[in-house]
């Protein structure tokens, strides 16, 4: 995921003609499987020799929203903290009618921006001079 | 859409991005692109997922087994290496095509989409795909498949379902296998089903023995087929 992450974002780089990669913004959903850490990680190793090296790597985490298959109830995913489970587990059951419901937020890995350099296009050579 | 604004600087130039670009969506739209050519072939599709060692393939041997006669049968065999579970569900008499992944710990839907382009889709009526054995990775993956399997066993222990709840989540049926070792495993079978209903209210769940057959056909009904 991290090598999609990274070609996707030096591919977007070249296109416009980017010098050097600042900043990447990334979404990601809390009902993936991806851990921000990890991503972290594999993020500066990948991005070692190329325009993207020293770029800042910013990690927004987007909460699970659940949507009721019955009542339509859309909401935050519950968490079942039955103590008889040791751990809260998150379930698809809508807190509202009990049913089944299906997630909604929560399962994106997004690029929402970059930020890079160029260099500027000499927009000051006069037209009669030089 | 891209979206761009640019900020002066010196010679050099800052410019902001917005490419908005969904990672996981490329897959999702490849796994609906092969959700379509099946569902214009009339082929009903299963993608079963579950741990290495939990029963897949033999599970899958005895689905071929009791419904050969009634579907022409294909399956897809995911592994990193080796054809020997092929080989085990070949021997049945339906056409099983290996999957190696080198080294990558799920299908995903690409290779799916070359798997199918191998095979007579005019000419089948049920595709069976075995993920790799995996738990977590291929369940972010979807296949294009209308129906989504999680095989789990007691000799995994009580707590794959609160351990893994996210990949429970993508199934649509849960087997429950080896059946015969709960008591020996000290294994509360309706205390799983109970935590599977939780995660997941309207997943399916049969209890197999994937050896004697014991529960297969109450798969097959839970798979509607």
């Amino acid at each position: 995921m991290a090598t999609q992450i990274v070609e996707n974002v030096l591919e977007e780089a070249k296109r416009n003609d980017a010098k050097k990669v600042a900043e990447v913004h990334l979404v990601i959903g809390k009902m993936t499987f991806l851990g921000v850490d990890q991503i972290r990680f594999s993020y500066n190793i990948l991005v070692k020799d190329t325009i993207m090296k020293d770029s800042k790597l910013i990690i927004e985490e987007q909460e699970g929203v659940i949507e009721c298959l019955r009542c339509g109830f859309k909401g935050p995913i519950p968490i079942d903290d039955d103590p008889a489970y040791h751990v809260p587990v998150p379930s698809l059951r809508c807190p509202k009618c009990g049913e089944a419901a299906k997630i909604v937020e929560g399962k994106e890995c997004t690029i929402k921006s970059i930020r890079i350099l160029k260099q500027q296009e000499n927009k000051n050579d006069c037209q009669r001079c030089c | 859409m891209t979206n761009t604004k640019e900020v002066l600087k010196g010679d050099e130039v800052t410019l902001d991005i917005e490419p908005g670009m969904n990672i996981l969506e490329v897959n999702k739209k490849l796994a609906q692109k092969n959700k379509d050519i099946l569902k214009e072939h009339n082929v009903q599709a299963i993608d079963i997922m579950g741990s290495i060692g939990a029963g897949k393939t033999s599970l899958i041997e005895k689905l071929v087994q009791k419904l050969k006669n009634k579907y022409r049968i294909a399956v897809f065999k995911g592994d990193l290496t080796t054809t020997i579970d092929a080989d085990r569900i070949g021997r049945h008499g339906v056409q099983v095509l290996t999957i190696n992944t080198g080294r990558e710990c799920h299908l995903d839907a690409n290779v799916v989409a070359r798997a199918m382009e191998r095979i007579s889709l005019k000419n089948l009526d049920l595709l069976i795909i075995e993920n790799v054995g995996n738990l977590i990775c291929p369940a972010e993956f979807p296949l294009g498949t209308e129906k989504r399997v999680v095989v789990i066993s007691v000799t995994e222990g009580p707590y794959m379902i609160l351990k893994h709840p996210f990949t429970f989540m993508t199934a649509d049926v849960m087997v429950i296998n080896k059946k015969d070792l709960a008591e020996t495993m000290k294994i509360d079978i309706k205390q799983l089903e109970k935590q599977a209903k939780e995660v997941k209210p309207d997943v399916k769940v049969a209890v197999t023995n994937a050896l004697t057959g014991e529960g297969v056909e109450e798969l097959i009904k839970v798979l509607e087929l």
